[in-house]
């Protein structure tokens, strides 16, 4: 018996020395491993194909892709999900009327064409005759008046879905196949926002049938169909064979070539990077940066990375009186010379992340390159402007003015969201040097301290959106009773401008009018743009044909797997 | 005997009632609100906030909603997620079996490791097989499951390639997740078994018995390590209410389904009925299992029963 028992023994004794071993072993394989071509290419465009080596070869029909997400979907239901992470399964199974391209402009998809009304309040559709449900309901102008008036239906608890379908109010059937939209007010976003997966055409049969619970038996037009969804683990869809109504945004028109797509929800990211080094899934998203370092290196992966597009990471001053002396225009621009946001992106995402200069980023209609590389760190000016507005330096380093501390009071989420927290307590080090004295704020309850009791000098978010009137809710001066901007700013020639951008139509004009807007807010020095954020992807090499639309969203009509 | 079991009944319906209030009154108190997690507050008018905060009922006051929820309770509703409306006893109920196989297959590593090593140890005092499982007792206490559990993927998934990393279907899916969790408990049982086997192995009667001329291995084994393992008993009782909690961050780490995902789930998304129901739902197992060893206990030592009547 004994002996027996040390057989076991040894076995323990063997794990126990392969325990220590571990961190040996896969520190030399990064190390062996060559440099990954695809992953550098990746962060530059909006649209970039997986496995650039692998496009030659014809794409194999056939496979399932397991694909990582970091986050379980709360609803497949694309009017009542707001999460990210729902809208990258909703682009499997919805399609939308109109798609965006990554150069902003908008082309057909469920529609074919559309006019605007000359007052810009009336859109009218015509749309594809050959599209049909999934569920074999035909698509047609009863369903796209279906899917939009239940999102403006309290009952549907269509929160995000129905701010991005303002200012929809009503339609008109005209006949089977053309449909008239009417808004409150007249909006160029608009159909930029229609594009949005979260306003994707849903089965009306499907959705009156499984009322509350079409979020677990969702049913669109897309290019899969939904199989089945188990809690926690993963969410299946399969080729739609019908499917032939792709559009511009991807090459492949008809059926996908994959099989099936099954969703694995693995929330650990050591998990989630382990399983795809392993092989046990074929892709992962949002790899943290310092294992994009170690994943570019390593000759079985390739490493995807495309930017968002909307608002980047973006600090708020708040301009409100209470908050002075940063009301000032001299102490938010000292503050604006003494960080610097370089060296904090560089350190903190290790070259992974771009650094934000504008309000917008890059990849968002009407981005001003001009700003980049116009403000650098200057410790000397940051000084000479505080010593302007009378703040002097006390025995302890921190400015004093009428027996009063500079402070900075800056607030931030927890959980450290892609390392938000440790941006405060970088620019805390670095603010006091100028003698500010930054109390970092970090809490859980953001909704009370910020959205309610607006107690904070700084704060910072950022926004995924496709069109540039994304900036209305965060500098546009609102109605007195209504809820304020981040910013509280109130620039009454902002504002104008902000209002002739929601309803230019003219894109070269409308271009210009966004190039005011960013240069206006970045000489306010109402806000420090920090970095812009990129949807990262890292896949084993036999993945070929993985695109992103330039909200960061992945589309899976050309992706394909290499038959072995 | 009856007795025994009907004042265990009781104290276990005070037990789970309490434990769901502390609960509710927990997360009633924390920060952050379940809307705030289900919209971006940004782009919603404090109206519209307002009317989804009196659909949900979380406007209504604390007592309100506590009594609320005790009604539902004892008419054995435990009401709909407040994140996707979808019922939490059928919810639990699909994942439990999952969780249970974990809780199970991790007990039995820990019961089968920690016996064995803990009664090795003990024989072997002192000698490098005593060290060796002293050792390997403190790493299963002392390592975090979080941490242990991301060592066992790196090792068996991504460099050997044995094991897949996460998953719950299959035999292969449980195995790291298993002896992750298994090697924390067995860390404590071997412990505990070496400590009461040493004690045991001091007594009089084990002398009795050798002076006997009982052979050796029928003293250890027959005697000595029966009346060991009575302490025993009641730590495995506890131990797998342990791994029931373990079962939280494994499931976790390993994306597996089990109601241990449920509750971090709801807890980060504020879900009150969800994790209502979760704990609700644990704790009943746990007093349920921690009852059945108490009278299985008193059953197996007379003394135990004697003394309670």
């Amino acid at each position: 018996m004994s002996k027996g028992l040390g057989v076991k023994m040894s076995v323990l004794l063997v794990i126990a020395v392969m325990l220590l071993s571990a961190c040996d072993s896969s520190g030399a394989k990064n190390n062996a491993g060559s440099a990954n071509a695809a992953g550098d290419k990746g962060s530059a465009g909006a649209t970039n194909a997986a496995g650039d080596k692998n496009a030659e070869t014809k794409a194999a029909d056939g496979g399932e892709l397991t694909y990582a997400l970091a986050t379980s979907p709360d609803s497949l239901d694309p009017a009542r999900s707001g999460l990210a992470v729902s809208v990258r399964v909703f682009r499997t199974i919805y399609d939308s009327l109109v798609a965006q391209l990554p150069d902003n402009t908008i082309k057909p998809w469920l529609a074919t064409e559309w006019t605007i009304s000359p007052d810009g309040k009336s859109y009218t559709f015509k749309l594809r005759k050959d599209v049909k449900f999934q569920d074999g309901t035909p698509f047609n102008a009863e369903a796209v008046k279906y899917s939009f008036d239940r999102i403006l239906d309290p009952a549907t608890k269509a929160a995000n879905a129905s701010a991005l379908l303002k200012p929809y109010q009503s339609s008109e059937i005209i006949d089977d196949y053309t449909i008239k939209l009417n808004l409150e007010t007249p909006s160029v976003a608009f159909l930029g926002n229609l594009s949005q997966a979260m306003l994707g055409i849903v089965s009306p049969t499907a959705a009156k049938q499984s009322g509350d619970q079409f979020g677990k038996n969702p049913v669109g037009t897309g290019p899969f169909s939904f199989v089945k969804w188990e809690d926690n683990t993963d969410i299946q869809v399969k080729r739609n064979p019908d499917y032939a109504w792709a559009p511009e945004l991807v090459e492949n028109k008809g059926a996908a070539h994959l099989d099936t797509i099954d969703f694995k929800i693995i929330p650990e990211e050591a998990t989630r990077i382990g399983s795809v080094q392993s092989g046990q899934v074929k892709a992962i998203e949002t790899v943290p940066p310092q294992n994009v370092v170690s994943l570019k290196s390593d000759n079985k992966l390739q490493v995807l990375q495309v930017n968002t597009a909307g608002l980047p990471y973006t600090l708020f001053f708040n301009q409100t009186a209470a908050h002075a002396p940063w009301n000032e225009l001299k102490a938010r621009q000292a503050v604006q010379y003494a960080v610097d946001i370089d060296s904090i992106v560089k350190s903190l995402y290790l070259g992974t992340y771009q650094r934000a200069w504008s309000p917008l980023s890059p990849n968002t209609f009407g981005y001003d390159p001009s700003l980049e590389n116009g403000i650098k760190p200057d410790l000397d000016k940051a000084n000479q402007l505080l010593d302007e507005l009378g703040w002097t330096k006390g025995s302890d380093g921190i400015r004093e003015k009428d027996g009063k501390k500079l402070t900075l009071h800056y607030v931030d989420g927890s959980p450290n969201r892609e390392k938000r927290n440790d941006i405060a307590a970088i620019i805390q080090q670095q603010l006091k040097k100028v003698g500010i004295d930054v109390q970092v704020e970090i809490t859980k309850d953001v909704a009370t301290v910020v959205y309610t009791n607006w107690a904070y000098d700084l704060y910072g978010n950022s926004q995924v959106n496709s069109d540039p009137a994304a900036l209305n809710s965060f500098y546009h001066t609102t109605a007195p009773d209504a809820r304020p901007s981040l910013s509280h700013l109130a620039d009454p020639a902002l504002d104008k401008l902000l209002e002739q951008g929601a309803i230019e139509s003219d894109p070269a004009k409308r271009k210009e009018i966004y190039v005011k807007v960013q240069h206006a807010i970045i000489d306010n020095a109402a806000i420090l743009p920090i970095y812009v954020f990129p949807y990262t992807v890292a896949a084993t090499k036999d993945l070929s044909g993985l695109k992103f639309d330039s909200l960061g969203y992945p589309l899976f009509n050309d992706a394909s797997l290499a038959q072995k | 005997m009856l007795k025994i079991i009907a004042v265990r009944l009781l104290s276990s319906v005070g037990v789970v009632a309490g434990s769901s209030i502390l609960v509710f009154c927990i997360l009633y108190v924390l920060p952050g609100d379940v809307v705030m997690n289900m919209i971006d507050p940004s782009s919603m008018s404090p109206e519209a906030i307002a009317n989804l905060r009196h659909q949900l009922g979380v406007d209504r006051p604390f007592y309100e909603q506590l009594l609320h929820y005790f009604n539902a309770m004892l008419h054995g509703d435990f009401g709909h997620s407040l994140v996707n409306s979808e019922p939490v006893l059928p919810k639990i109920m699909a994942h439990f079996p999952a969780t249970l196989e974990l809780t199970a297959a991790a007990s039995a590593i820990a019961i089968l490791v920690g016996v064995v090593l803990g009664v090795l140890s003990a024989i072997h005092r002192n000698k490098p097989i005593d060290i060796a499982a002293r050792i390997i007792g403190l790493f299963g206490i002392s390592m975090p499951t979080f941490w242990s559990g991301i060592l066992m993927i790196l090792i068996f998934s991504v460099t050997l390639g044995w094991l897949p990393a996460m998953g719950s279907d299959g035999w292969k899916t449980l195995v790291l997740p298993a002896l992750t969790l298994g090697l924390l408990g067995a860390g404590f049982i071997v412990r505990m078994v070496r400590n009461s086997m040493l004690e045991v192995l001091g007594e009089p009667f084990i002398t009795t018995l050798r002076a006997k001329g009982l052979l050796e291995r029928s003293v250890m084994y027959r005697h000595a390590l029966r009346n060991a393992l009575i302490p025993a008993v009641t730590m495995m009782g506890i131990l797998v209410g342990e791994m029931l909690a373990g079962t939280v961050v494994i499931e976790t780490v390993f994306s597996r389904q089990g109601i241990g995902r449920i509750i971090s789930d709801a807890i980060m998304s504020k879900d009150l009925p969800v994790v209502q129901g979760v704990v609700l739902f644990t704790a009943i197992v746990y007093v349920a299992i921690n009852a059945l060893v108490d009278i299985s206990y008193s059953y197996i030592d007379p003394r135990v029963r004697r003394l309670q009547h």
